[in-house]
């Protein structure tokens, strides 16, 4: 198959999977230095030291603590995927964000389900 | 082994189909073990105010070094993902040298775990003592068998870059590792949050 026409951002894997979401059409970041890491990792240590700050200092109620820093961890899951675990590598986007939004389904279906259901005898606190 | 490669933008670990598609096994494998800390939480959550005569989570958590622990494992995720840079960027040597930092920030957070663990157990709090303890034993000590699995993985990783070089398929175990790291990373992050942080707040 000749592929000579075919658009920069599409990657010819040749089986038809090259349909993308365009804000997710993969890419290779690849600069001379790893800025992107660097920055990864700087807002990662300032995410980490704000929620301990925020529960060590007493910066907010109780009742919107848990859910602020639970926020910030998520935000930090998320920084990792998309810059550590380089998501929008690859040969596209339709091969890990079928498993990933599987995974994260599963993983919140489970912790979250389990909490609402002890919550009607018992109580999570 | 299929050696069918199409030169594109690809990154180098993904030019080959079949290194491809392990690749995307690993994500499957990494979906499976989201799954058991998954039950971990749930169960560590749904337990956490059951302390019978054991500790409460404030009187036994030292925040201090939990803190330490979680800047080590954030370094190491990121000399872990230099350590693909290096390699993308064909420098084996930087590669290796930033796998073996990354094993050895990995070896001082395992380190930094056991003797919290073996300073609870002195004091008496096993995890034979309430359910809470039970539940925080499980999920943190799976957490800190994984990072020690990957230490082991890493120490045969750097072995095999030094005696083959970047190859096709050591690029791929490379970036598989990574994944792996910085998956444990992402787990971490929730414990902190979610077992430690809340823990005390």
């Amino acid at each position: 198959m000749d592929h000579e026409d075919r658009q920069p951002h599409r990657i010819p894997t040749g089986h038809g999977d090259e349909v993308e979401l365009a804000i997710f059409s993969p890419k290779m970041h690849q600069t001379h230095f790893p800025s992107l890491q660097i920055t990864g990792y700087l807002l990662s240590i300032i995410l980490t030291l704000l929620a301990f700050g925020m529960v060590a200092y007493h910066w907010m109620p109780m009742a919107s603590l848990i859910p602020v820093i639970l926020i910030l961890a998520f935000i930090q899951a998320g920084l990792q995927l998309g810059i550590f675990m380089h998501l929008r590598e690859g040969r596209g986007t339709t091969w890990q964000i079928p498993v990933l939004a599987l995974a994260v389904s599963i993983g919140l279906g489970i912790v979250g389900f389990s909490i609402w259901i002890m919550m009607f005898k018992s109580g999570v606190s | 082994m299929s050696t069918t490669t199409t030169t594109t933008t690809l990154p180098p670990e993904f030019q080959d189909n079949l290194e491809s598609i392990r690749i995307m096994g690993f994500w499957v494998f990494l979906t499976t073990d989201l799954v058991l800390f998954g039950s971990l939480f749930a169960v560590y959550v749904v337990f956490r105010s059951r302390v019978g005569l054991g500790p409460t989570p404030h009187q036994l958590f030292s925040m201090g070094p939990v803190l330490t622990e979680t800047l080590i494992l954030l370094t190491s995720s990121f000399t872990c993902s230099l350590s693909l840079y290096s390699a993308r960027k064909n420098r084996v040597k930087g590669a290796i040298s930033w796998l073996v930092v990354t094993l050895a920030l990995g070896m001082s957070f395992v380190l930094l775990e056991i003797r919290e663990f073996t300073t609870d157990v002195l004091n008496g709090h096993t995890w034979h003592q309430s359910a809470f303890l039970s539940g925080f034993f499980t999920l943190v000590g799976t957490h800190g068998s994984h990072v020690t699995v990957g230490i082991g993985w890493a120490i045969m990783l750097a072995i095999q870059l030094g005696m083959k070089g970047l190859t096709l398929t050591t690029r791929r175990k490379l970036y598989a590792f990574a994944l792996y790291w910085h998956f444990l990373d992402i787990v971490w992050i929730f414990l902190f949050t979610v077992v430690y942080l809340s823990g005390i707040a």
